[in-house]
């Protein structure tokens, strides 16, 4: 929507023209702003200032931190690499925020889909079939997550228990799980893999004749990155232009007007934890690669992370808001302060409190600035 | 008094004065600018300029708090009532009567009697009632009550009246005569006319942010109150046309549910009937359980002469049944996305092509029917709760138009929305009829049942107690009649008890 647009609602007048039509040819940073989203503009523009800062700033400051961070080293390695299992889990929690809902379980299902993977690519299946084969082994993985998640679906729908509560029990449940899947609840190395790990540290375009940066040779993009890539921007088209998108944005801005207007809530709702366990299923998988072991541990704590960056990226607590894009930019947030950390030297310790802060702070931001366009709706209806 | 908003001047220069032991009417349509005036008086909103004076003394409120304190208290449509707590508890929170930690129940108790009983109002609000088990009416009284045990000079009512039933607003106004009698100055915003002539002594019009007229309600008619408040003349609102065919679009046969005793109805093409009857008869409900919202224990619903197996809202749309509801904020509507999303939402299945939706065929349908409804907003991306109350309800029908049903049911289309945004309802109905459409047709506004429909069932308890044919003939006597039935055929004494156990007021 152009900014000519929102500035002109005055419901009084009583002569204005019904319907006013999207303008075309609008300029180039228009139509940028317009796919990104004005509400995710903060969200660039603070991603921006922290890359400034910790890129150019901290040279100043006597640190030698900044220096390193334009190397493809690190933007390649360290921050691309770091931010995929995070990111993947929170755009497959963003569906499920969106709709008004919650799965605090992707974590456990990450486990179970780690440790069931590693299973099937050391073992294969009915004998030793696939053993060794990646393919299969994202397949399980998947597999496991669709499972777990339809679970959660159905205990929700069916069984009509709150979504926090019953995901508080599959967390614990699964978690559980992914220990008896695993042979004497032990971790499951998979080094002996090559085609298998090779998602965990396998390089596209390493061909590409990309000058060095920060005195690096280009390494080429990680798989398990481009994984990430395709995921969001899948996601994204599905929240943005499929039935199933909007159901979720309608079920989450007002459920009861949403059943009223004939969709299938109990559909919707299963199918959206089933997406949000396949992908938790699929970051389980990429987890066992990246640390060639199927642990069940693996996935613990994680969905914290991912539910961080889902509220981080603008998604409204009460459901019916939200963007992949959004999360996206929450999560490359994320990244880039943790990796900016890290070259500063600051504590581990130190960065979970500057999260806990991010997170609270980022929320309260938001609120205020809900609060405040609530007022502004309530004075123009007054008026 | 002025005040300002970003894009809009609320009210321009407005001078208004009320007497004590005066009920002093404001009228006007929706944005005309009442619910700003009642937001300065009770400090919601500071005014940009100008005064509020009482008795003489200028006063500032920084806070609704301060103009409580001032005597000044305004009640809104929907008072805020505590719901885990009882009417006792409501009417004295923040100020219960102590014994060291604990409350004094037995003096609250005493306080609270004691308080219904001035006002005639006991027996009618029970006491341990829990706050979310109030009917709409019962809200108001509680709210009331609150403002006169805390000593009100000026108290202002916003539409009390839009969710009570007839009989609920004659003991409202038996109390508001009261109170004026006893010396409090009285402002009653209301969008009924007839209720306003009845009951107020003085109207005042508001027009676009300014005060067209303040005059005795004994010089004003009806249609001179409309003129003031439109600007325009408002002939003939209940324009009807006959369209009634002889084919049968919706018959209910037995419906049985947990509300409903044995229910059979039909509806025509082209017909549009109205469902009369008072809070709780069960219209709401019979509408929920046709469109599968509600269950149903029993009965056959057919559409069209073929018996639909209706289950859900979503069999129920494709047997060709729509319903816009009674609370379009909380049912109709999903307030915080677009206009075109609220407008497709029911169609959504059918604009999908392999699970993708067709924006150009979405946006194409949705201008089509927002512009045939002229609904004003800015564009279709614009957040419906944004738009005003009467535009809200159009886009809820502008859903069920780009559906094309069999037969639409409305729940109270027209609550809370202003004349003007009335007439135009009324018009589409019309409009709708003509196309074929069969129309189930709730309100709890008796003229408009009358003016409007061609048939009229009434209800009570669960039942339909009588069946009216439309037009000049009917009276509000007849249906009130039929509404009261039960309570007819008992003493007067057993009726009173009768209705304090359906929690009427």
């Amino acid at each position: 929507m152009s900014a000519a647009d929102t500035t002109t609602t005055t419901p009084t007048t009583p002569t204005t023209p019904s319907v006013t039509r999207p303008r075309r040819g609008r300029g180039l940073i228009r139509r940028v702003i317009a796919a990104v989203g004005v509400d995710n503009l903060s969200l660039v523009l603070a991603l921006v200032l922290l890359v400034v800062v910790i890129g150019n700033l901290s040279p100043l400051l006597g640190i030698s931190g900044g220096q390193f961070f334009w190397s493809w080293q690190n933007l390649m390695n360290s921050l691309a690499q770091s931010i995929v299992i995070v990111g993947l889990l929170a755009i497959g929690e963003t569906v499920v925020i969106v709709a008004g809902a919650l799965d605090i379980s992707v974590g456990s299902i990450a486990s179970v889909a780690s440790v069931f993977s590693a299973i099937i690519v050391t073992q294969g299946v009915l004998g030793s079939f696939g053993a060794g084969s990646m393919q299969l082994a994202i397949l399980a993985g998947i597999a496991a997550g669709v499972f777990c998640g339809v679970i959660n679906g159905l205990i929700v729908t069916i069984l009509k228990v709150n979504p926090i509560i019953a995901t508080l029990g599959t967390l614990a449940a699964f978690d559980g799980l992914a220990f008896l899947i695993a042979p004497e609840g032990k971790p499951i190395g998979v080094v002996t893999q090559p085609e298998f790990t090779w998602l965990g540290t396998g390089r596209f375009l390493q061909d590409l004749p990309i000058p060095d940066l920060g005195g690096r040779p280009w390494p080429g993009v990680p798989v398990i990155f481009v994984v990430l890539i395709i995921v969001a921007v899948v996601m994204h088209v599905v929240m943005r232009y499929t039935e199933f998108g909007r159901s979720i944005y309608a079920i989450g801005g007002n459920a009861t007007a949403a059943r009223l207007a004939g969709i299938n809530l109990r559909n919707v709702r299963i199918t959206m934890y089933l997406i949000s366990g396949a992908i938790a299923g699929l970051a389980g998988v990429l987890l066992t690669a990246r640390v060639t072991s199927g642990n069940p541990i693996n996935g613990r704590s994680l969905e914290l992370q991912a539910i961080t960056a889902v509220f981080l990226g603008g998604a409204a607590t009460t459901g019916g808001r939200g963007t992949i894009v959004g999360t996206f930019l929450a999560v490359l947030l994320v990244g880039v302060l943790t990796n900016g950390m890290n070259l500063l030297g600051v504590g581990a310790f130190y960065q979970r409190v500057a999260l806990g802060i991010l997170l609270v702070g980022a929320v309260a931001v938001a609120q205020y600035r809900q609060a405040r366009a609530e007022r502004a709706r309530t004075r123009i209806a007054a008026a | 008094m002025t005040k300002s908003f970003p894009n809009v001047l609320a009210l321009r220069d407005v001078s208004i004065d009320v007497h004590p032991g005066e009920i002093l009417a404001l009228m006007g349509e929706n944005g005309a600018g009442k619910s700003t005036l009642l937001k300065i008086l009770s400090g919601d909103y500071q005014p940009d300029g100008g005064t509020v004076t009482r008795d003489g003394e200028s006063l500032v409120f920084a806070a609704p708090r301060e103009a409580r304190q001032a005597g000044i208290r305004v009640i809104y449509q929907e008072p805020e009532i505590i719901p885990g707590i009882d009417v006792a508890e409501n009417i004295y929170a923040g100020e219960l009567p102590m014994r060291g930690p604990f409350v004094d129940r037995a003096r609250l108790d005493a306080l609270v009697a004691e308080d219904l009983r001035r006002y005639g109002f006991e027996g009618v609000l029970p006491t341990n009632l829990m706050g979310d088990m109030l009917s709409s009416a019962q809200r108001q009284l509680v709210e009331i009550m609150r403002a006169l045990k805390s000593g009100v000079r000026v108290l202002a009512l916003d539409e009390p009246t839009s969710s009570l039933t007839d009989e609920e607003v004659e003991r409202l106004f038996t109390l508001v005569r009261r109170l004026r009698d006893e010396g409090v100055a009285i402002i009653y915003v209301s969008h009924r006319i007839n209720e306003i002539l009845r009951l107020a002594d003085r109207v005042a019009v508001m027009r676009d942010g300014k005060l067209v007229a303040a005059r005795a309600a004994s010089e004003l008619t009806q249609g001179e109150i409309v003129r003031l408040m439109v600007g325009r003349e408002l002939t003939d609102v209940f324009r009807r046309r006959p369209a009634v065919q002889d084919r049968v679009v919706l018959r209910a046969e037995g419906i049985r549910s947990d509300w409903h005793k044995g229910v059979d109805f039909e509806i025509h093409a082209g017909e549009v009937v109205g469902f009369a009857g008072l809070v709780g008869a069960g219209r709401t409900e019979l509408a929920k359980v046709i469109f599968g919202e509600l269950p149903r224990t029993a009965g056959k619903i057919s559409v069209d002469g073929r018996e639909a197996s209706i289950t859900s809202p979503t069999s129920a749309i494709r047997a060709g049944i729509g319903l816009a509801p009674e609370d379009r904020k909380r049912e109709g509507l999903v307030l915080i996305r677009s206009v075109i999303e609220n407008a497709s939402l029911a169609i959504l299945a059918r604009l999908t092509r392999f699970g993708f939706v067709q924006r150009r065929l979405e946006r194409r349908i949705g201008a089509e029917y927002v512009e045939r409804l002229a609904v004003k907003t800015p564009s279709l991306d614009q957040e419906v709760g944004k738009l005003s109350g009467g535009n809200q309800q159009k886009v809820v029908l502008a859903r069920w138009l780009a559906a094309k049903p069999k037969v639409l049911i409305l729940d109270e289309p027209t609550r809370g929305i202003d004349v003007g945004a009335k007439a135009e309802i009324y018009r589409l109905i019309d409009e709708l009829a003509n196309d074929g459409l069969g129309i189930m047709f709730i309100s709890s506004e008796l003229p408009e049942i009358l003016g409007m429909s061609d048939r009229i069932y009434v209800m009570q308890n669960g039942r339909i107690t009588g069946e009216l044919q439309g037009g000049e003939g009917v009276t509000e006597e007849q249906v009130l009649g039929l509404a009261m039935v039960d309570h007819l055929a008992m003493t007067a004494e057993q009726a009173k008890a009768a209705m304090e156990a359906e929690g009427q007021l």
